[in-house]
């Protein structure tokens, strides 16, 4: 009854499958010598042979030594050369511009950021490529070296012009084609992403979230935002817009202007909602969030209060995520929702707001949890690049942080 | 593989009646049949199910035995891990009764079970309203309030398969006020008790059901009206939420009362004022038979690709 169906070139996609089980096993268990690698592959020590050969001359493993302690012959030990490629990371926030620097087997090898140029467009642009150009000399590589590079953003890339929609703090990105003139600068293209989701998945790969496959994000500062994570996957919606609370109707009137444009609920806990119900309470002036919680800590009643309904909010909002999205863990982030005592006044609403408990943590990664995710990405995008093979869909899993971060 | 074996058996089971179909391999109904559903509980609901099977079966002219791929919606929610089937208020006894044991041991370890609202969102995947759509919602209003959550061409369960409990979500009294919502806070004001008892609290005597608010509204009574309006604003808020969370392409809305265009109409002409990007809402088109499309369809997913994972089911 079937018909015959025509097999794939075998031997191709098999030499493929090979490649990618012995570059998985280095980027997990290196060192590790040729007999090993045979045995946790399960491919012959022919292969082998043929495959770290190949690899070496790609340059992609260098020997690191040989076994010791064993009766009877030593055995050479391998890991993954920096020499096979590096990543970049990139975090443009409204305040900071963050680079990081990581080579093929995920150690991080440098990291470093600035304030980033208010005059924002084309010379935030230039800054990046400036910091990028620096990082990577630095470092003894160079920009011409560079395989992937991810860049993290608030906002939603549109993906027919390649400007940065929706991003109201960065000025002049909404007219640029970002992808083209950065991939331009920089030398090879740019993968543009959602800062709170690369925020997740910064914590996923070296942060608090790590092997847990269903996470949301709730991140809180100048404005709110919601990454979501399950079954090992971003959850993107329809139109990239998945997350978006900012416009969940909680804690104001959903049919006023203000709801509409900014957003009900971040109108309300935005940096600058929490400011304007502090001064409509009555409090004194103050230019910050911050200063609001320093007031609340010293006895400051209408700064407790205002604090305190930021807090029922932001809970009415995790109440809403359990709801709909039923995550194993909710990490609180942003430079308000990752401050541990707001965090917990969160945690102790909650209670009272959700019928369903699911655990909170706050972000520990704090600020670099975006740049940290960006490099996750570019990695598995390199890995991809090297050895995706079409009939699995999904990317190698990512060493863990105690790989060795060359940063700490 | 004979021809007969390919068939699949589908029930929806409601808490006042029970519909049930035989589908061919590719999910197709070839036959169906509905009663009421056996009022003296679960054991006798489960036999019910079987019988249905039975008739269907004769009328296909196969073997019962030959309807391995079994698929039947619960009107609860379904452990992923234990299959306790839990929050059915409509059947008694259901709750302690292993539903899924029972019906393993007629049809055979295929047979599986999943959540109603789950299986209408598949079946207006299938056939209806949502067949272009990879990200969509059902949102199932009646006696209670579920929804069925599609995300990226999957059902969508969470992390312990209580995704979608909109019932909790807490979008309801007044959201500015500063009393803590609490567990169930959107279902208290939209399921039908609530309706039927806004209709009484603003002055309604003539009312004590939703169909006969519904009757009342087309003969032009204005408490009626305005129930409806308020009931459509809390909807569209609970929609608002899924929207900013979820960013779905599709909204169908069902349910006894989700389905009448005298709500959904309101709620339609309530989301421009609540939200800044267009929503799409949309009546089921399968109306009270997208479980049991979505059953049928279920079930001859798990004969195409057995290893589906489905809760209750392997």
């Amino acid at each position: 009854m079937t018909l015959p169906v025509p097999l794939p070139p075998v031997t191709s996609v098999t030499r493929q499958l090979s490649r990618r089980s012995v570059f998985e096993a280095l980027l997990h268990r290196s060192p590790i010598s040729r007999a090993d690698l045979a045995k946790v592959t399960g491919l012959s020590k022919q292969t082998m042979s043929e495959v770290i050969d190949a690899f070496g001359q790609q340059g992609l493993v260098r020997q690191v030594g040989r076994t010791s302690g064993n009766v009877g012959r030593t055995a050479l030990l391998y890991e993954l050369s920096p020499e096979g490629g590096h990543v970049l990371g990139i975090d443009l926030g409204a305040r900071r511009l963050t680079v990081a620097l990581a080579d093929i087997a995920g150690r991080v090898l440098a990291e470093t950021d600035e304030p980033t140029d208010n005059r924002g467009g084309a010379w935030a642009l230039d800054q990046i490529a400036r910091l990028s150009d620096r990082l990577t000399r630095d470092n003894h590589t160079h920009l011409s070296r560079i395989r992937s590079i991810v860049l993290a953003t608030p906002g939603v890339v549109n993906p027919r012009s390649g400007a940065i929609e929706m991003s109201p703090n960065i000025t002049g990105l909404g007219h640029l084609n970002v992808v083209a003139l950065l991939g331009e600068k920089l030398g090879s293209p740019v993968v543009i992403e959602n800062d709170i989701n690369l925020a997740l998945l910064g914590e996923i790969w070296h942060g608090c979230a790590q092997n847990v496959a269903n996470v949301a994000f709730l991140a809180l500062g100048s404005g709110v935002g919601l990454g979501l994570y399950a079954n090992g996957q971003l959850v993107r919606g329809e139109n990239g817009a998945a997350g978006e609370i900012a416009y969940l109707p909680l804690g104001g009137d959903p049919l006023q202007a203000e709801s509409r444009l900014q957003g009900c609920l971040e109108y309300q806990v935005g940096a600058t909602g929490v400011l304007r119900r502090y001064r409509e309470a009555g409090g004194s002036e103050v230019d910050s969030v911050i200063q609001v919680f320093e007031r609340a800590q010293v006895g400051d009643p209408i700064a407790a209060q205002v604090i305190g309904e930021t807090a029922r909010l932001t809970g009415l909002a995790a109440a809403a995520v359990i709801a709909m999205v039923d995550p194993q863990l909710i990490v609180l982030g942003g430079s308000v929702g990752a401050r541990p005592d707001f965090a917990d006044q969160v945690a102790r609403l909650l209670l009272q707001l959700s019928p369903r408990q699911v655990e909170i943590r706050t972000s520990t990664l704090g600020r670099r949890a975006g740049v940290v995710g960006a490099l996750s990405v570019a990695l598995s995008r390199l890995h991809d690049a090297f050895f995706g093979v079409s009939e699995l869909a999904a990317s190698l899993p990512l060493p863990p942080p105690a790989h060795g971060s060359a940063r700490q | 593989m004979t021809r007969e074996a390919a068939y699949c058996f589908a029930a929806d089971l409601g808490g006042t009646k029970l519909a049930a179909a035989m589908a061919d391999a590719r999910g197709q109904i070839v036959a169906e049949l509905t009663e009421p559903t056996d009022p003296r509980g679960a054991a006798h609901v489960a036999e019910q199910i079987a019988a249905c099977a039975s008739k269907l079966a004769q009328t296909v002219g196969m073997k019962v035995t030959h309807a391995r791929h079994v698929m039947v919606g619960i009107p609860g929610a379904i452990d992923p891990r234990t299959s306790r089937v839990s929050l059915v208020p409509n059947i008694p006894g259901l709750e302690n009764f292993d539903i899924l044991g029972f019906l393993r041991d007629r049809f055979g370890p295929d047979a599986a079970i999943d959540n109603d609202v789950n299986l209408a969102m598949l079946g207006e995947r299938a056939q209806g309203c949502a067949s272009q759509c990879r990200n969509a919602a059902f949102l199932a209003l009646g006696t209670g309030v579920g929804l069925g959550l599609l995300i990226d061409d999957k059902l969508f369960r969470g992390a312990s398969g209580s995704a979608g409990e909109i019932a909790d979500l807490p979008i309801g009294r007044d959201p500015t006020s500063h009393i803590p919502s609490t567990s169930g806070a959107f279902e208290l004001e939209v399921g039908s008790l609530a309706i039927v008892e806004r209709y009484r609290r603003q002055g309604g005597t003539a009312a004590t059901t939703v169909r006969d608010i519904f009757r009342l509204l087309e003969q032009g009574d204005e408490v009626a009206a305005s129930v409806l309006d308020t009931t459509a604003r809390w909807v569209a808020l609970a929609v608002v939420s899924l929207q900013s969370l979820l960013d779905l392409e599709l909204i169908v809305f069902g349910g006894s009362i989700g389905v009448r265009p005298e709500l959904y109409e309101r709620v339609q002409r309530a989301l421009p004022g609540l939200f800044s990007r267009p929503i799409a809402i949309a009546p089921s088109r399968l109306g009270d038979r997208a479980g049991l499309v979505g059953a049928a369809w279920a079930a001859a997913q798990a004969l195409a690709h057995p290893s589906s994972p489905v809760p209750g089911g392997r």
